[in-house]
This record gives C-alpha cells, structure tokens and sequence, in this order.
C-alpha cells in the first residue's frame, strides 16, 4: 500500500497509546518498540511479499535480509525470526524448501534463530517473516532526530523494483542483474555497527516508498526540510536503461504523488534519475542522518568496509515551507 | 462515439502493458492507439515508445488515457523529455570565492576590487545559482559589512550562499556568519562538480 493510502488507513483506527509502546508506525518508524526494562526494549517487525527473483534460495535470503532490516535500521539486535509461507496448491517441495533455507541460511548469519512459522494456501507464492529483537531505548535511532546540516548517507545503490519488473518482463535476464541480487540479500548489520561508531541522529531503511519517499518520511518526523542531490545518489547497473523502456513500477507513482512538496530546483537533469527516486526498494540500504563533522570519515570506513557503494545523497535543512528538493548535484 | 482503439491495456498490470505496446510496435504499419487505466501504465508506455523513436500524444478518455503512438516520427537521439516533468533547463552559474580579494598584488586594491565585484553581481540581471566561499573568502559573509549586505540582497534574490564550515572554525567566524549557511565538503564538491558554468574569483 502506497504511504498516502496507509496513512488514511490508520487514521481509521484508534491509537495505541500504551506508555511502554516507544514507537509504532504512528510515528513512522521501520519497528515497533515496546519497553521492557530499564535499558531493555523490544524490536518488532513483520514483511513478506512475492518472489522478486526466479532463484528459490536467493529469494528466500532477499526475503530475510529485508525483514531483518528493520531491526538494524533502529540500532537493533535481532533475536528470533517466526516464518510466513503462503504457497499455491501443487508447488514442488523442493521450491519451498530452497526458499526457507535461504531465509534461515540468511537469519543464522544475522545471529538469530527461526523460532517456528505459519503456511497458508494462496494463489500466488509470497514469503516473509516477523522479527523480535533487542535494543537499549537510549541508543535507539529514530526517523526523527535529524538536524540541520546533517549529512545523507545512502549504503546501498537503488534500483531493485525498475529490475525486477524488467525481470518479470524478460527485458535482462537473473545474471543481468547479479549486483542487485547481491545487494538486497546482504545484510545491514555491518552498516548499522559502522554507523553506530559516529554522531547518527537519524536512520531508516530504504524499502518500500522509495529513497526519497523515505528521506520525506524522515524530514517529516524530523520536521526539517531535505536536499538530495541525484547524481550522487548510486544506481545498480541498467536501472536507468529499463527505465527509459517503460520498467517503472506501479507503486514509483503513489511514492512520488505522495511528497506533495517536492522542489525540482534549478536543475534540468535527467528524469530519468528523479524517477529511480521514487522506485520502492526491496531490501535496500540505510539511509542515515549524520552528524557533518563526521560524515566524511563515517563515509570512508563504509567504503572502505561493508558498503563499497556507499555515497553521500544529499543534506538535512532548516528551510520553510519544508519541502523535499531534487537537484543535480555532482558529475555524471 | 468511442473510437476504435487499436490496443487495449485496460486491466493489465505493469509491465505488461509495455509488452504489448512492443509487440505492437514490431508489426504496426503506422501510427496506432493504446488504451490504459492508470497512470503508471500511462507514463512506462510513454516512456517505452519514446525511446523506440515514437511521436506520443496523449488525451484522457474512457476513465483512462489514450495514447497515439507515431513509430519513426522522432529519432532516439532527439528524445523528448518527458511532458510531465517541469524543470527549469537555465544553465546553473556556480560562484567560488575563495579569497577576500581578487588577484594578487596590492591588498587594499584587491579587497577593493572584491567588493566592486560582489556589489556588481547582487545588481546584475544575470545571478548565479549558489555561491561558495571559502578560505579566507569567508570574511566576505561574516566581518566585512560592506561584502555581507551585497550578499545579503543576492541571497533575497534567490541566490544559495554556501560558507565552508571548517574555515568559519579556522578563522574563529564560526559564530559570526552574518549571510549564507554553513556547508560541507561534499554538498561544496557537489555544487562545484555539478555547476555548468563555474566563475572562480
């Protein structure tokens, strides 16, 4: 569901307001979080969806990576994982078994356990999983606490939902695509740990409304204006290709519709690129906030560590009316 | 009167749409119409057929969109952009101050001539979009009172004034900006990189 519809949805609903509940998706976050004890809260998030790539096992990884995500993105510790199969009548065992081992393959690798699970028939095969994890509710990272001047860092390219409706198409083939497969099945632990080291005042995960569907969620919360500066902002290879051979997916235009104060200033760049923007991601990095005093070095040891690709995409700004701008920013 | 639409999209989910209107494409003699239900659909075929070489119009009709699509009419190269993306083609300026007087020789004629500088550009017609100032170019934005009005009135024209913080801190003007905000390397190496036309004074 695109963030406008979802927003209308919950609007519908009574709040929950429980004194222990220290975040939920009423303030936009990834997880929600729930006070245990002093210095002890509870990370909960859920996701599944249908196969993004042909290969059973990557899928099931993808799958997992993408709901641990979450966790990470609020300085979490993943605990345990609970599996949801939802699988069409007669699908070869086999299929289903590659899919749950690449989830558990890639929950092992977070630290984590699978702790059971749920199947359900259904027309079309989907997986997913809910996660329970860990965090200190003082080093917790929210989507709100970002500040002007801070610094943009993006740990993953963009690009995976232009692929995968190329996939679908048959437009490139799995292979052509090996570096976002790559990509959305890595973890972000190692980027989250990298981040703790530095002044992080803000952090999301970039999935389903796009990089900056998310920065316009996170300016929001922050209640700060926002630049990205779209040549720096890293695309998987032929993402810009399929887009210009009409690859957009459906949800690229309820993320863009719903930044209702978007800037396209001074620039006479490429759409093309403005539209990669807005592609819901599956498994995407973390975009953080971070302090300018240290994002020069934070960037540096992303690079030079788990996020080769890591970049700095833009800026956090003091500005009214809040808006979120597009330009140019450097070369390419 | 509904006119006899020759591919029907309605109905179908992306990218099939696009499938189709390819299919099409290889076969159709000349221009022919596609009939979509949403605008995602609307915008991939569009998208698509532009970069086939196709002329593309578009109208709304029947709780959709209508699009006539005219193979060969323009060629790849000569691409159009997309109609619905608005933005401003001017050629973006980029000024980079680095110094509080222009040239070398005598200082009080540069800092002079500095000032004559700044003061003729917040009067010109032709305004830049960001200027950067660094080094000792940020005592133009914080104790120079003559140099911070001129900035003061480029900024109300909708200039960006980006001042390198490190050198604020240099200098101890960090808590002396007057005009302009504070920057960073990499937003700086942006607007530098990303400038069509860069003025170093």
């Amino acid at each position: 569901m695109g963030p406008g519809d979802l927003e209308k949805l919950l609007a519908r609903l009574p709040e929950e307001t429980a004194p222990r509940l220290l975040s939920s998706i009423r303030t936009g976050e990834d997880a929600g979080v729930y006070l245990l004890s002093e210095g002890l809260a509870l990370v909960q998030t859920v996701d599944l969806f249908p196969p993004i790539v042909d290969e059973p096992y990557a899928f099931g990884q993808i799958a997992a990576a993408n709901a641990l995500s979450d966790v990470y993105a609020m300085g979490g510790k993943p605990l345990t994982a609970l599996n949801i199969l939802g699988y069409p009548c007669g699908l070869d065992l086999e299929v289903l078994e590659k899919i749950l081992r690449g989830g558990q393959d890639k929950v092992h690798e977070a630290g984590a356990v699978i702790a059971g699970g749920h199947t359900l028939e259904d027309e079309e095969l989907k997986y997913g999983l809910a996660v329970t994890g860990v965090v200190d509710p003082g080093k917790m990272t929210t989507i709100g606490g970002a500040r002007d001047g801070d610094v943009l860092l993006l740990t993953k390219p963009i690009g995976t939902g232009i692929l995968a409706t190329a996939l679908k198409a048959g437009l490139i083939a799995e292979g052509e695509m090996a570096d976002a497969i790559e990509s959305m099945r890595a973890l972000n632990r190692e980027a989250a740990e990298v981040l703790a080291g530095f002044r992080l005042h803000a952090c999301t995960d970039v999935t389903g409304f796009g990089l900056a569907g998310h920065l316009y969620e996170m300016a929001r919360a922050s209640g700060a204006s926002a630049e990205i500066w779209a040549s720096q902002v890293p695309l998987f290879e032929r993402t810009l290709e399929m887009v210009s051979m009409g690859m957009v997916p459906e949800g690229q235009s309820r993320n863009r519709a719903n930044v209702k104060d978007l800037e396209l200033s001074r620039w006479e760049g490429d759409e093309k690129v403005i539209d990669c923007l807005f592609d819901p991601q599956t498994s995407g990095g973390l975009l953080a906030a971070v302090d300018p005093a240290d994002s020069d070095i934070a960037l540096g040891e992303l690079r030079a560590g788990p996020c080769p690709r890591a970049s700095a995409v833009g800026v956090v700004l003091q500005q009214s009316p809040r808006r979120l701008s597009v330009r140019r920013g450097g070369s390419a | 009167m509904m006119e006899e639409v020759d591919l029907d999209c309605r109905g179908l989910k992306c990218p099939e749409p696009v499938m189709r209107t390819k299919k099409a494409l290889q076969t159709a003699g000349g221009s022919f119409t596609v009939l979509v239900d949403n605008q995602a659909a609307r915008d991939n075929v569009s998208r698509f057929a532009r970069t086939a070489g196709c002329e593309v119009k578009v109208s709304d009709a029947q709780g959709g969109f209508l699009l006539e699509l005219i193979p060969g009419a323009v060629k790849p190269e000569e691409m159009p952009r997309s109609g619905e993306m608005r933005c401003d083609a001017e050629t973006v300026t980029v000024f980079f101050i680095s110094s509080d007087e222009i040239g070398t020789g005598d200082r009080e004629l540069g800092t002079t001539l500095m000032k004559a500088f700044l003061y003729a550009s917040s009067e010109s017609e032709d305004v830049p979009a960001r200027a950067v100032f660094m080094n000792s170019g940020v005592r133009l934005v914080t104790e120079n009172d003559e140099t911070v009005a001129h900035m003061k009135r480029l900024e109300e024209r909708g200039v960006e004034l980006l001042v390198c913080g490190t050198c604020l801190e240099y200098y101890g003007l960090a808590d002396e900006l007057r005009v302009g905000r504070v920057s960073n390397m990499y937003e700086i190496q942006s607007a530098l990189v990303g400038a069509d036309r860069l003025v170093s004074i």
